[in-house]
């Protein structure tokens, strides 16, 4: 047999790519925006020094680089193009992640719209949102949880209003640093009540409900349960939804960190999320049950009426 | 994220029943190309070294998970269609089949001795020892030839998905079905003609094989849950499943070094399929089927061979 490629020089990353400016840094590396010499194309290159020790390529990297890899056909989650590696001055093997590039997130979108009185379009909140509910069910198709959405992990390219799912594994340790915006402590506002609770059986549904959570920001432009600790997290959730009981929600009182909490009856998510139209209304109450497993699936929710009127043929 | 890597569609039962399974989709993906076949039938010398790296590495994977030996192979075929065969040195085949097993380990999270690797390795001459920067190098080469693709969908993947459809109720009775389809799985990937099949098609046969062997009785309902599942090509699974016939029957008759002349029978495959076609058209036709079918079966195997009936659950 030829070896297929004979003759083709692979460039090493540093010459394969022009880095223009730096956009974010993490725990385990660094985040450019860069040109790509041979196509021009603008990319994010995500650069990270591989823990290596006798080894080789950490087990941890090598499955989250292939999962990536796997969900990168969805239109609806970033693409992870290529990945490359090569050696620093020290001469550590560094592995750069070649990532399309989106100019902005939805945590910048929806701060766009700053004056009062200056609302989201209903129609562009329902693309958003459907976009949103088709690249989770993507991932929950293929068995994979992302277990921290967040607007700022939901790319947006402004002109064609496409949205991508962010973050998933190793990607997520170059988010910007935590203590960049304080008032998103450890990001709790998205997070499921069974999570807060101390489940340590994490399903689905931990993902559908921060979409809850994402969807009505998306109508109001403010976080819908803004916890600055897990206990004020809870009592955020209990205010409005009600303080769960076992009638609601079936072992709830048997999770680990469950305590006595003030009675709270719920109310209705019209007055937490006004100007939202009726069938929002309805889907958003399904992707916030307390019950994990009465929950709406991304799947379901992508055939829930609120969506019957939304233009398909291009998401 | 989170995911089981070895049953991805292991959580299926907390999708809707409508949702597509991802992994028929994307399948093609994780298996070498349609012309690797091809291009090892015209060389026995390549045949042969494919060979003996499929050995080094089952040496390896001995004592581990099947899956670890499967995935390591899939590796290796994926690498050899895209290199091209190795030199014929010996080194060389054994550095690949380290490194292939390396890498399956860690997708795995497997632990392994490398000292126990090098001995094996080592084992009936004075070869050379690698070091672990020269393993870290082979690995990198791998991976690269792969992109990264590292989440190979085997037939493992699928043996929960197609065992739910078969509706057996008894948790060992399923296990004793999922062993024995794992083991043919195993064996026919030492072949390259069982390559040509795509890891679903592998499965459902592997699956059919086996319950013919294990559970003559209910054989007739698996068969028809099987050609019901509207991802799977009926006539390339009636393929697949006499290539693992002949191998596994090849296998037989090499241990007990048997020259068979006599012609190849009807296979139990195409018999059963031509049932199934009768049955649809006709209903008398499945009584008379379905007693003569019960009949003979009942004569053919002693009580030892079989599980009472009473087991299982009606279709």
């Amino acid at each position: 047999m030829e070896k297929t490629g004979a003759g083709v020089v692979v460039l090493s990353a540093k010459e394969a790519f022009e880095k223009l400016e730096k956009v974010g840094e993490g725990t385990y590396g660094k985040v450019y925006r860069a040109r790509e010499k041979a196509t021009g194309k603008i990319v994010a290159l995500k650069k990270t020094r591989l823990h290596e020790d006798q080894d080789g390529v950490p087990p941890t990297t090598l499955r989250e680089v292939s999962i990536l890899r796997m969900l990168s056909r969805d239109p609806h989650v970033v693409s992870l193009m290529d990945v490359k590696q090569g050696q620093n001055k020290e001469g550590k093997t560094v592995l750069y992640l070649v990532f399309e590039y989106m100019d902005t997130d939805l945590k910048k979108f929806i701060r766009s719209f700053d004056q009062p009185g200056q609302n989201i379009p209903p129609e562009t909140i329902k693309s958003l949102m459907y976009q949103l509910c088709k690249g989770i069910a993507f991932c929950h198709g293929h068995g994979i949880l992302h277990r921290d959405l967040k607007p700022h992990n939901l790319l947006m390219d402004r002109k064609t209003m496409m949205l991508k799912i962010a973050d998933l594994g190793l990607a997520r340790a170059f988010t910007v640093p935590i203590k960049k915006y304080t008032h998103e402590i450890l990001t709790l506002w998205y997070r499921a009540p069974e999570v807060l609770l101390g489940a340590t059986h994490y399903s689905m549904a931990v993902d559908i409900w921060s979409v809850g959570c994402i969807f009505a920001e998306l109508v109001t432009r403010r976080a819908l349960f803004p916890g600055d600790s897990e206990l004020q997290q809870l009592l955020h959730i209990f205010r409005l939804l009600g303080t769960p009981n076992e009638e609601v929600w079936p072992g709830v009182s048997k999770l680990k960190d469950w305590h006595e909490y003030p009675q709270w009856n719920s109310q209705s998510l019209s007055t937490a999320v006004p100007g939202l139209e009726e069938l929002g209304l309805d889907l958003l109450s399904q992707m916030l049950e307390y019950e994990p497993s009465k929950r709406i699936s991304a799947k379901k929710a992508m055939e829930h009426a609120y969506f019957d009127d939304l233009d398909k043929r291009n998401l | 994220m989170d995911f089981d890597l070895e049953n991805p569609l292991g959580n299926f039962h907390d999708l809707p029943c409508d949702a597509v399974p991802s992994l028929f989709l994307i399948e093609s993906d994780h298996i070498p190309p349609p012309n690797y076949c091809q291009s090892f039938k015209a060389s026995d010398f390549d045949i042969s070294v494919r060979r003996d790296v499929v050995s080094l590495i089952s040496q390896l994977s001995c004592t581990f998970d099947p899956v670890l030996p499967y995935l390591a192979i899939n590796y290796l075929d994926r690498f050899l269609a895209h290199q091209g065969i190795l030199q014929p040195k010996p080194w060389a085949n054994k550095l690949l089949a380290i490194s292939c097993f390396s890498l399956a380990a860690k997708m795995l999270k497997t632990e392994y001795s490398a000292t126990d690797v090098q001995v094996l390795m080592n084992h009936g001459d004075g070869g050379a020892i690698f070091e672990a920067q020269t393993i870290q190098r082979m690995e990198g080469i791998v991976l690269g030839a792969l992109q990264w693709r590292m989440r190979s969908i085997t037939p493992f993947s699928f043996i929960p998905f197609f065992v739910n459809l078969f509706r057996l109720k008894d948790p060992a009775l399923r296990q004793v079905l999922k062993d024995g389809a794992s083991e043919i799985i195993l064996k026919s990937q030492r072949e390259i003609k069982v390559l040509e099949f795509k890891p679903s098609t592998v499965a459902a046969s592997a699956l059919l094989y086996a319950s013919h062997e294990l559970f003559p009785f209910q054989y007739p309902c698996f068969l028809r849950a099987i050609s019901d599942c509207s991802y799977i090509n009926k006539e390339t699974v009636v393929q697949c499943y006499n290539v693992i016939h002949d191998i596994t029957r090849e296998e037989y008759e090499s241990v007990l070094n048997i020259n068979s002349t006599s012609d190849t029978p009807v296979n139990v495959l195409d018999e059963h399929f031509l049932s199934l076609e009768s049955e649809k058209t006709n209903g008398t036709n499945v009584v008379t089927q379905e007693q003569d079918f019960k009949r003979r079966k009942t004569t053919d195997y002693g009580n030892n061979r079989t599980v009472p009936f009473s087991h299982f659950h009606q279709c």
